[in-house]
């Protein structure tokens, strides 16, 4: 095989073995890599029954045929499983160094089954796999396990827990090379439930390439399309994601104090512009990647990644606190215990809610920044009132009697966007196959950035065509797998050129959307078997009924029910939500139902 | 919004500015004459000519180029403006 290296590895836990297989190409030309060959091999390994902090689940690491191929952004990876979180299938994938290097060990694929009777890590150096004694490790924080582990960018990569996922935080994620995330939907807890601390990696295959001649063109060529575009020359690199903060503010619908507001009163002071001009140190990338978004940003007590846009707003707006210093800080924080920043910002701000309105017995209150880092210390280590906190909102709120509160979908903490203001991001939210995220597509590009287009963000008629391309775009991005701002300046059919010069598999234009059409639908199929139903297809109360008082958004809530009822139809599922026989046939799904 | 309101003499709308076009402008705000949309950012480009070379391309938006009125996305660069206006400038941004 071209592009994939064609390799499966199985660790079993229970008995520290490992096989491995040649990886199915059937299976793999339909689903690529990634989330898609993720959620095809869960679909077969963990059904309703098994509990997702359970020996039974699985954890599916993937990267795809272009990852280390040194095609642009070729770095990222995946995790798939049933999260803790949602009991939603769960897919997260991250940047860095640790994908690229995983797949020059020789893997597409690596199954983590089973439970370790004691903490263990694993190493692997191509086909020497070694599994070590981790009772020493165990309790130590991400950023110093990192380096006695060895962590060299382009040699040996480091991916691991922190005390968050060994405590078994629902938040917790999974981080590699020190500061990037697979981080939402809290596949960190997954690890921890299998005493697993760290997976280390050292590879030296690069994967063969079809027609490398071919690709040399589509390597310049992409360099000069993202060279060509403002946003990827110019845009990310100068103020990174931080910079929607302002304009999302701007247009009111930037959710505040718990979405309580649709505007920030302090959105300048925790701005791109402001982070830029003050605490940015420099830029930095991730392998291959000409774009460099990431910041790399400093303050009296701290130096590192980030923070990005959703951190800055979590930890932020949503918890009505202007002091960047103490976001910056408390970003590092999460970072090295291992936790999700979008979920724990809108639990704490959850809980801030709870609190002043004396539902919950607490101190926590909006805009305080000098109780971050002591809330966030607690949750990780299940303490005092972080006990309470470290499984989300969502269980959070429920346990005090208000879950209306609680502000998600599907479990899973929604990110900045109001959907109140934004029709389309609403419906997004709300059909999410892991919950509230902005990362399975995404309508700020349409809804405010005029990205390809401007189209009205109040509109609701018409709208869920518009979320299904989006959808499923990001579904065969993701099973690429590339970073999601190459697609700023290259369009998704061109990676169709770029698949087929690496596989020598000719993919035809406009077949990359139907493989994300194909991974979607799976994705449902898999939700609908665990008991989720149209039902689960909502968005909080809160969203629905209760408009801004004031500002850009004034008098809106969401619509979300007739656009919901469009994009059934338009998905060709019926009107309870299940795709239909004819969807699942023309999509070459319909032999899972046997 | 009443036709009175619509006269230009005297218009001073609010500009805000974002991202790179506070560099070129040296401020985050600023006031600038017209009546409408066109008129705030031509003159604006005119005082500021780095600005208007992102901003503008033939008398149209650039690409990517975004304005809002008073936090509504405006595709209408004859949109009216009144004294209390705000008209806020953002250079493509990308995120997420």
């Amino acid at each position: 095989m071209a592009g994939w290296s064609g390799n499966v590895l199985d660790i079993d836990l229970n008995s520290q073995t490992f096989t491995t297989y040649p990886l199915d190409r059937e299976m793999a030309r339909q689903f690529i890599g990634g989330r898609g060959l993720g959620a095809r091999l869960l679909w077969d390994m963990v059904g309703p029954e098994v509990d997702p902090l359970s020996p039974a689940n699985v954890l599916i690491f993937t990267n795809g045929p272009l990852t280390a191929t040194g095609y642009q952004t070729s770095n990222r990876f995946s995790v798939t499983t049933k999260s803790p979180l949602t009991g939603t299938v769960l897919d997260a994938n991250s940047g860095g160094f640790w994908g690229m290097q995983f797949k020059k060990a020789g893997y597409d694929v690596m199954i983590v089954r089973g439970r370790a009777e004691k903490p263990i890590w694993i190493e692997i150096k191509n086909d020497e796999i070694t599994f070590h004694d981790a009772s020493e490790l165990w309790g130590l924080r991400v950023f110093a396990l990192t380096e006695k582990l060895g962590q060299n960018n382009n040699r040996r990569n480091v991916l691991c827990i922190g005390p968050a996922g060994e405590n078994l935080s629902r938040l917790a994620s999974i981080m590699n090379d020190r500061e990037r995330a697979l981080a939402r939907g809290g596949p960190g807890a997954v690890m921890g439930s299998k005493n697993l601390k760290a997976i280390v990696v050292e590879g030296k295959d690069r994967p063969k390439i079809e027609d490398p001649e071919r690709f040399k063109f589509l390597l310049y060529e992409t360099r000069k399309l993202l060279a060509a575009s403002p946003l990827t020359s110019q845009a990310l690199p100068e103020f990174g994601t931080v910079v929607l903060m302002n304009i999302m503010n701007n247009i009111g619908a930037l959710a505040t104090r718990n979405h309580q507001q649709t505007q920030f009163e302090g959105a300048e002071a925790i701005s791109g512009e402001e982070l830029t001009e003050k605490y940015l140190v420099r830029n930095a990338s991730c392998w291959a990647c000409p774009i460099g978004c990431t910041r790399i940003s400093k303050t009296g007590k701290v130096e590192g990644e980030g923070p990005e846009f959703e951190t800055t707003w979590a930890l932020g707006a949503q918890c009505g606190i202007d002091d960047l210093p103490a976001i910056i800080e408390a970003n590092a924080l999460c970072n090295d215990l291992g936790m999700d920043t979008i979920s724990v910002g809108s639990t704490i701000a959850c809980a801030m809610e709870l609190s002043e309105k004396g539902y919950l017995d607490s101190d926590l209150r909006f805009g305080r920044a000098d109780q971050l880092a002591s809330v966030i210390e607690a949750m990780a280590y299940r303490k005092d009132i972080g006990a309470d906190l470290a499984d989300g909102s969502l269980r959070l709120a429920t346990k005090y009697g208000h879950p209306e509160l609680s502000m998600t979908a599907k479990g899973m903490e929604m990110p900045a966007y109001d959907p109140r203001g934004l029709q389309g991001q609403g419906l997004l939210y709300a059909t999410s196959n892991r919950g509230g995220c902005h990362m399975r597509g995404n309508m700020i590009g349409l809804e405010v950035l005029g990205l390809p287009k401007l189209i009205d963000r109040f509109q609701v008629q018409g709208k869920s065509s518009f979320v299904i391309l989006n959808q499923n775009s990001s579904a065969a991005i993701d099973s690429l797998v590339i970073c999601k701002f190459t697609n700023m300046g290259v369009a998704d059919e061109y990676f169709a050129r770029v698949l087929s010069a690496v596989t020598g598999i000719q993919y035809a234009t406009g077949e990359m959307i139907k493989v994300g059409e194909r991974v979607w639908n799976l994705e449902r199929l898999y939700n609908n078997r665990e008991g989720f139903t149209s039902k689960d297809d909502t968005l909080p109360p809160r969203l629905l009924t209760e408009a801004p008082g004031d500002g850009p958004s004034q008098g809106w809530v969401s619509h979300l029910e007739p656009m919901l009822k469009e994009y059934y139809r338009t998905r060709g599922w019926d009107q309870n939500g299940v795709p239909t026989k004819q969807k699942l046939t023309e999509l070459g799904l319909v032999n899972l139902l046997n | 919004m009443c036709a009175s309101k619509r006269k230009k003499a005297n218009i001073m709308p609010v500009v805000k500015l974002y991202a790179s076009l506070r560099k070129f402008a040296g401020t985050k705000e600023l006031s600038m004459a017209g009546g409408t949309v066109r008129a705030v950012v031509s003159e604006l480009a005119r005082q500021k000519p780095a600005i208007g070379e992102i901003v503008l391309e033939k008398d149209r938006l650039a690409p990517h180029v975004i304005v809002t009125l008073n936090g509504h996305n405006i595709t209408d660069l004859d949109a009216p403006v009144v004294e209390q206006d705000v008209v806020a400038i953002f250079p493509p941004i990308a995120g997420g």
